[in-house]
């Protein structure tokens, strides 16, 4: 028996979280109204004044956005490992670290990617003035692959204990804060009328090392806790 | 005398012999610990001159600094047993980088008491957003990661090597956090003993310094050889030398 080639594996692999995913839209929906939720809840803590929730309107968009993400990150593999099919894909003759990349794609655009189309919009609930709009999609374009690729790691980590969101936030949020401060640094200097170039190259050449790293970690990961 | 180090390393790691060297050894570095200790904060608290700026009030500098030093050497140590365990899979290293960890919070945790102990009438504020406090306490957070995930798994020597995998995580994450928030913010004030080239602190207060960061590292292993003991005795349960030692016999 001949086996397929990587791309068709890899597309296989795609295509196929794709359409679990599709197949339970609901649950795509579900980060974005939690960030437009949140996002409401700052005016009304803070009070509706237009130069403060200007101040904040960046931070609290990454912010946002970041805890969004992290609650849909569990289910990343819990409905793999619930089948079994996880093991499958640690059984396969293709590269673990290539199919789980894969994995970790399909996951960032059910999740992120929504979350991005909507960040102006979240933006601009908190007057974000229109011309830092760019620079925060392109700071989310950079930053939340790298949450992804992290948080599968440390899913991936998780994956043989009792479920547990608040020790994957524990985990996860300390080896955020550089993509936090970089990716809040270049929204802010670009409001302030800065240059923010230096900050989105930082997050893009940590964007670069976290593609080449992160899906070799994760396997690596994903064997130790699935260990029989 | 080269061949038989590899030997003496490759016996002391088979738990049996582990647990009958650190029990010799840690009344002897407990005792250490609490002279050096002594002798360090009497330098520090008495003879030390006070300081020109900050009066007496930096005199807690004694034991802020060995506990910053100690925060980042046991996770350095950790992530050390963490990378032996991983590779060579070690039972002994999982249990000295897992053990490790509750040691290294604590230490964490009091610099971070201290230093805002001594910010209060430096500084005027008992936390501020500074680099070096951010860092310390994103260190608090890996460490507590950690011990977390070691907890959470059913199978303890699994958990060890998921959380010995974070730990290894952790330790390329420490610098980029330093490096990331340093861009980002610093106030603290800069070093001022190096390892290369002169420090810039007065004798008089570096010696008391140097005494604790001994006292403290002391410390450290005797406290980790009695939590390393107690871990290989409820690991080992089932074998031949914890009988032994449970019915009152002495090990071979």
């Amino acid at each position: 028996m001949s086996r397929p080639g990587l791309a068709t594996a890899c597309a296989a692999m795609l295509r196929r979280d794709l359409t679990l995913a599709w197949r339970r839209r609901g649950d795509i929906a579900m980060p974005v109204l939690y960030a437009l939720i949140v996002t409401m809840l700052f005016p009304f803590a803070l009070g509706p004044e237009d130069t403060l929730l200007q101040r904040i309107a960046g931070g609290v968009v990454l912010v946002t956005i970041l805890l969004a993400m992290l609650l849909a990150l569990d289910a990343m593999f819990s409905s793999d490992i619930e089948d079994g099919s996880l093991e499958q894909l640690v059984l396969a003759p293709q590269p673990l670290a290539l199919m789980l990349a894969m994995k970790i794609l399909a996951h960032w655009l059910t999740t992120a990617l929504p979350l991005i189309v909507i960040s102006p919009l979240l933006a601009g609930m908190l007057h974000l003035p229109t011309a830092v709009m760019p620079v925060l999609v392109l700071a989310l374009l950079l930053s939340t692959p790298m949450l992804s690729l992290l948080g599968a790691i440390l899913v991936a980590l998780t994956a043989g204990t009792r479920r547990s969101g608040m020790l994957l936030a524990l985990m996860l949020l300390p080896l955020c804060v550089p993509v936090v401060i970089f990716a809040a640094g270049a929204v802010a200097a670009s409001q302030q009328g800065l240059p923010w170039l230096a900050p989105i190259a930082w997050l893009g050449a940590a964007l670069v090392l976290l593609l080449v790293l992160a899906p070799l970690a994760c396997a690596a990961a994903l064997r130790i806790a699935l260990d029989a | 005398m080269s061949k038989w180090i590899p030997l003496w390393l490759h016996k002391l790691s088979s738990p049996p012999t582990f647990y009958r060297f650190a029990g010799a050894l840690r009344p002897w570095l407990l005792a250490l610990a609490l002279l050096t200790g002594a002798i360090a904060l009497y330098g520090g608290l008495v003879l030390a001159p006070a300081d020109y700026q900050q009066g007496d009030a930096y005199r807690i500098i004694f034991i802020h600094v060995p506990s910053a030093w100690m925060s980042l050497f046991i996770y350095g140590v950790m992530g050390f047993a963490a990378f032996l365990a991983l590779v060579w899979r070690i039972k002994l290293a999982e249990v000295v980088a897992m053990e490790s960890a509750p040691i290294g919070a604590a230490f964490t945790f009091i610099t971070l008491v201290t230093g805002s102990l001594w910010g209060k009438p430096m500084w005027g504020t008992w936390w501020t957003w500074d680099a070096r406090l951010t860092s310390e306490l994103v260190l608090l957070f890996l460490y507590l990661g950690v011990i977390g995930l070691y907890h959470a798994f059913e199978d303890r020597r699994q958990g060890a090597r998921a959380a010995a995998f974070l730990a290894l995580i952790g330790i390329i994450n420490v610098p980029i956090v330093h490096f990331s928030v340093n861009w980002w913010n610093t106030l603290h004030q800069g070093s001022t003993i190096r390892l290369l080239g002169p420090s810039t602190i007065a004798p008089g207060m570096l010696w008391p310094l140097l005494t604790m960061m001994l006292a403290t590292k002391f410390y450290y292993l005797a406290s980790l050889f009695g939590r390393v003991r107690t871990d290989l005795l409820d690991l080992e349960s089932g074998k031949d030398w914890v009988r032994t030692i449970a019915t009152g016999g002495t090990l071979q």
